[in-house]
């Protein structure tokens, strides 16, 4: 592949482009960011950095990853995440439920969402300051061609980026599926040009709906006035107050109690123990028994073992964004409606 | 005003030796020189975030591109003994390891450089636990400082590939002969990305080292020499003194080393780097990648007319204390930033050698500064770099510091911050549900289990909450979670570091509603050993209530098995009142799937690659029933979440065993969909399809007595091993016709072992 010429459209103080990916585990963000990455520095001639954030992060938990971009002449330095990204790249949209991943986006900024929602609504939900959103049903596009959504959120990046070189990150896609995934080749490329060409964007000025929400560090509760001693945990159990939905990629099993006859199988294979049992009668036998009652959602990841296990198909698997809300609320439904 | 650059930057690069423009991480560079260099042997054990120096080198492997043998130890102990017998048998010896791993390979260390073997290891530097974290500082190569090894410091990852090699080169010379640390930065350094130059040509890397001499050889039949000695007094001393010859050598030689290399490379090293100095009124001495972000801020604060500089060796042992007196000679304050502490020390490592290397220069007046910063891997910003420049200005300019030494960057807390409580103790009552009977009978003196009744346990309180963040489909919590459903009353329970033990404890959160302790995987199984014995000697003194019953119970991963195995044998040859659990998922899952003693032959890990060459894992998988059977203890068992009433009856049996008479090993075969490769939902059927192959039997063994539980033969449901091994993507390849060898093996492996445990079935004295 030739390097090109070609110039960054804007820079910050320190000489930089700069690019947050905000995912979880498993949906590829930290590959997007390699590829990216290496398709800016050895394909269109800047010089620049890729990392991740690392933790003890699982498929399903929150993580980052960071391009800096910036002449090739400059050295780079810099370690620290990126505080304020000239681009912001969603793979997940219900992170922002419980992640202030807007955080030093400003009106300059470009968001690009995987999403179904259009412009206007992802902006209400993400509660944006300002800055043009580039909305992306990336999942869609990846059901459909058998791909993974990072792809598709890569061309929607190119795209919105308005510098990078579609043909310099196809080449990247290429080499990193390589032989081993050769068959993966196409179909990844198509998926690209798909998100390049299906993102819809629009720019909203600042307009005073939203505040502009700045990068911060503060605001831990717990330091070494109050830290109990040794790191001890004296409140155990507190990981149930945690809501976890945004572990799931898209799928989710629905509980229809009509059919349900208690037995019992989808609470063995629950990793998550998300099924609520109470004491209760038997309608069968009319003898006391102990009966499901519900799906608490916040814990559930979408594995659905339950619905692998279940043998009278009270478990079924949903497309997450078309299933009934009043479902997620509640927990399972009567049969009366899907 | 003119901003100076680094000398390094100063040096046109030779056009002459051809170099390849990439874009790596520290990692992948180590794994490069490594892989250049054609060490003759890696031992290692993985350990985050220096694991991937290993995996990295064992793909190359698998694709035939260096002729390295990399040998996974037990541990970080056993990797660091495979280490050392390789250096004495005359070649070339590599590893990489962090935090925890180099404290544990830490008693063999000193050997190494006592004895005089030159080789090479990578601490990619991370905090030492505990609590347990695993991101970057710089507490563990501290406390490297006094074994005897050269230690030279990579602040990115062009650092780290031209380290590694200057690193072996320094270690053989003539006048050295001494190992050599290169530490970098733990994901700041190992993990980024930056667009590097390598030599393109490996040879180029080898001339430069040159050939190995072999000194000292172990497998030299015509010259028997007998190596480490048992040495007194007299003489111990003069080897002490040899070694500390060996490092003012290494003071003499490494900046020889450095110039060689500029030569052939051009990237020029200086053994303590200054930046800004000469007319610096305050300077900042920082390590590594911190280095690199202090020295924008220089420039900034330089434009704004402020007079600061920056200090920062790539060599801690031999200490530059002449250099770095040199370089700080007319600073009026210098800031030490260490990214440790040595508690107690009134500063980290750093800030004691600094003040000593300023005490032998009766000129200098600097005013010292201690600041610990970063620990934990807490980013390390620019604005960070300007507080500490801001305090040895201010230093500077009052000619005194009001607090010498301190913390940067900690939080005092909400003082309103109470933590939620979630629910009071789960009783005894609550937990006592009385579905599940356990009777002896006498004449027999087996156990009989009624009522195991799966629906009705549902009713048994979660003694793990939901909100962990185990990915989702994970094997663990069903398995662990289905046995606990047979396991009445209280219960305190020890987990291994690993991932149950990690998804379920991050901080502040925590999934146990029971009292949970964590313990570093070598030594969970002795942890809760003296628990248990301190819990029956309290009782025995009347302190705790004689009637309370506590069911103790150890969780590990199969990795914690392999490098914990010696703690927990040593647990069941002295048959404590516990239960030890193995979920065995066949890897090391928390730090990437790399291949454990439980992978079977030809799986695909992270460090057994299928390649151009790689096979997959190239030996049989550990029977870790087997060897806790061997230690005689009363009951051993072994159970899958698919056959969960199996598995909640042996629960009953395990709870009346540790109560009654002692020691319990249980091993419960757990899916992991992330790294097996399989879609989330069919973790049950991934099991249960090694069962009916019989790769893994479901059998117990009481009192020596071995009884198969589920024989698939019997029921008409055996099938072959590739009808398991196709459900996983890490065993699809063994599907080719090409590894139909490795295949056939393995099933003969699996043959063999269920024949023979069918003859211990039918005959009670086997």
């Amino acid at each position: 592949m030739t390097t090109k010429e070609t110039k960054l459209p804007i820079v910050n103080g320190a000489g930089f482009y700069e690019i947050r990916m905000e995912s979880i585990g498993g949906l590829g963000a930290n590959l997007a960011g390699k590829i990216l990455a290496e398709a800016g520095v050895l394909n269109m001639g800047f010089n620049g950095s890729n990392f991740s954030s690392y933790g003890s992060e699982k498929k399903g938990s929150p993580v980052k990853a960071f391009i800096r971009f910036c002449s090739s002449d400059m050295e780079v330095r810099e370690n620290s995440p990126v505080t304020e990204p000239h681009l912001l790249a969603l793979f997940h949209e219900n992170l922002s439920k419980t992640i202030p991943v807007t955080q030093g986006v400003g009106p300059d900024g470009i968001v690009v969402i995987n999403t179904s929602k259009s412009p206007d609504e992802a902006r209400d939900f993400l509660k944006l300051h300002a800055g043009t959103v580039y909305c992306i049903n990336a999942l869609k596009i990846a059901i459909a061609e058998k791909t993974r959504i990072n792809t598709a959120i890569l061309g929607t990046i190119c795209r919105a980026s308005g510098f990078l070189d579609p043909d310099a990150i196809k080449d990247m896609i290429t080499k990193n599926l390589g032989k081993k995934y050769a068959s993966l080749i196409a179909p990844n490329l198509k998926t690209f040009d798909r998100g390049y060409n299906e993102g819809v964007s629009k720019k909203f000025k600042p307009d005073n709906k939203y505040p502009y929400i700045p990068f911060t560090r503060d605001g831990q509760k717990i330091g070494y006035f109050n830290q109990p001693m040794g790191g001890v945990i004296p409140s155990g159990g507190n990981s149930i107050f945690k809501d976890i939905s945004a572990s799931r990629e898209g799928w989710i099993p629905v509980l229809d109690i009509s059919k349900c006859t208690n037995c019992g199988e989808c609470d063995i294979t629950c990793p998550d123990y998300s099924f609520v049992w109470e004491d209760g009668i038997d309608p069968k036998k009319g003898k006391p028994a102990r009966i499901l009652k519900r799906i608490v959602y916040e814990h559930c990841k979408g594995c659905l073992r339950c619905v692998e296990i279940c043998k009278f198909e009270a478990l079924t698997s949903h497309k997450e964004f078309e299933t009934d809300k009043t479902i997620l609320e509640k927990g399972f439904t009567d049969g009366s409606k899907k | 005003m003119k901003i100076e650059t680094l000398k390094e930057e100063k040096i046109l690069n030779k056009e002459a030796i051809k170099q390849t423009v990439d874009f790596k991480s520290g990692n992948e560079m180590a794994a490069l020189a490594a892989a250049q260099i054609n060490y003759h042997i890696m031992g290692y054990y993985p350990i985050t975030p220096s694991t991937e120096v290993a995996e990295n080198l064992d793909e190359m492997s698998a694709n035939g591109e260096h002729e390295m043998v990399l040998i996974p130890g037990d541990g970080e102990h056993g990797a660091a003994g495979v280490c050392y017998g390789a250096t004495t048998a005359g070649g070339r010896v590599f590893n990489a390891t962090s935090a925890q791993g180099l404290l544990y390979a830490m008693e063999q260390l000193p050997v190494q450089s006592g004895t005089r073997y030159p080789m090479v290891l990578d601490v990619v530097c991370r905090t030492v636990s505990g609590p347990l974290n695993i991101r970057g500082d710089h507490s563990d190569i501290m406390m490297a400082l006094n074994i005897g090894w050269v230690i030279i410091l990579a602040k990115d990852p062009q650092a780290v590939y031209d380290m590694n090699i200057i690193a072996l080169k320094i270690a053989e010379h003539d006048e050295i002969r001494l190992p050599v640390i290169v530490a970098y930065d733990g994901f700041f350094t190992s993990h980024q990305k930056r667009r590097i130059r390598y030599f393109s040509d490996k040879k180029v890397v080898q001339d430069f080292i040159g050939e190995f001499k072999i000194q000292n050889c172990s497998v030299d039949v015509d010259n028997p020499i007998t190596i480490g000695p048992y040495m007194n007094d007299p003489d111990l001393i003069n080897n002490k003194k040899q070694q500390s010859m060996a490092m003012e050598a290494s003071y003499k030689i490494i900046p020889q080393i450095y110039k060689e290399y500029a030569e052939l490379s051009g990237r020029r090293y200086s053994m303590v780097e200054s930046y800004m100095t000469d007319d610096a009124e305050a300077v900042l001495f920082i390590l590594n990648s911190a280095a690199d972000t202090a020295r924008i801020v220089v420039d900034k604060l330089r434009i704004k007319g402020k007079k600061v500089g920056l200090v920062y060796p790539t060599v801690i042992r031999p200490f530059p204390a002449k250099e770095i007196a040199a370089a700080l000679k007319n600073a009026k304050a210098v800031l030490v930033a260490d990214r440790q502490d040595s508690y107690g020390g009134w500063g980290g490592n750093m800030t004691i050698e600094v003040k000593a290397a300023l005490k032998d220069d009766p000129q200098n007046r600097s005013i010292v500064i201690s600041r610990i910063y970063g620990l934990g891997g807490k980013d390390f910003y620019e604005e960070d770099a300007e507080a500490m420049f801001e305090l040895a200005l201010d230093a500077a300019k009052k000619g005194k510091v009001d607090v010498p030494y301190d913390y940067m960057g900690t939080t005092p807390g909400d003082p309103n911050f109470k933590f939620e409580k979630v629910r009071g103790p789960i009783t005894n009552k609550e937990s006592s549900l009385g579905i599940i009977k356990v009777t002896r009978d006498e004449k027999t003196g087996k156990l009989d289990v009624k009522g195991v009744k799966h629906a009705e346990l549902t009713a048994m309180p979660h003694r793990i909450t939901p909100g962990h963040g185990a990915c989702p489909g994970c094997g663990i919590f069903p398995s662990i979670g289905t046995f606990l459903k047979g396991i009445e009353g209280h219960v305190v329970m020890l987990w291994h570091t690993g991932c149950g033990m990690v998804v379920t404890t991050g901080y502040p959160y925590s999934s146990f509603n029971i009292t949970y302790i964590h313990n570093l995987f070598q030594n969970g199984a002795a942890t809760l050993s003296g628990v248990v014995e301190m819990y029956k000697e309290r009782q025995r003194r009347g302190e705790i209530p004689k009637e309370q019953d506590i069911t103790f119970v150890m969780v590990t991963g199969d990795g914690g098995l392999d490098i914990g195995l010696g703690p927990a044998l040593g647990t069941a040859f002295r048959n404590h009142n516990m239960i030890i659990l193995e979920y065995d998922n066949e890897g090391y899952m928390n730090t990437g799937h790399q291949l454990s003693f439980t992978t079977p032959l030809g799986h695909a890990t992270s460090t057994s690659n299928v390649g151009t060459v790689g096979v997959g894992k190239k030996f049989h998988h550990k029977d870790s029933a087997q060897l806790f059977a061997a230690c005689h203890i009363p009951y051993v068992f072994t159970a899958v979440e698919s056959q969960y009433r199996d598995l909640i009856r042996k629960a009953a049996k395990a709870q009346w065993y540790a109560k009654n008479e002692g020691l319990v090993f249980g091993k419960l075969f757990s899916s992991c969909p992330l790294n097996w490769r399989h879609p989330d939902n069919i973790a049950q059927s991934v099991v249960q399809a090694a069962v009916e192959c019989n790769f893994f039997p479901l059998y117990e063994v009481e009192h020596g007595i071995t009884t198969i539980n589920y024989d698939p033969e019997e029921k008409g449901k055996k099938v072959n091993v590739t009808e398991w091994l196709k459900l996983m993507g890490k065993t699809k390849h063994l599907l080719k016709p090409e590894f139909k060898g490795v295949v056939a093996e393995f099933e003969e492996e699996v043959e063999r072992r269920w024949k023979r445990l069918k003859a211990m079935h039918e005959n009670p004295l086997l």
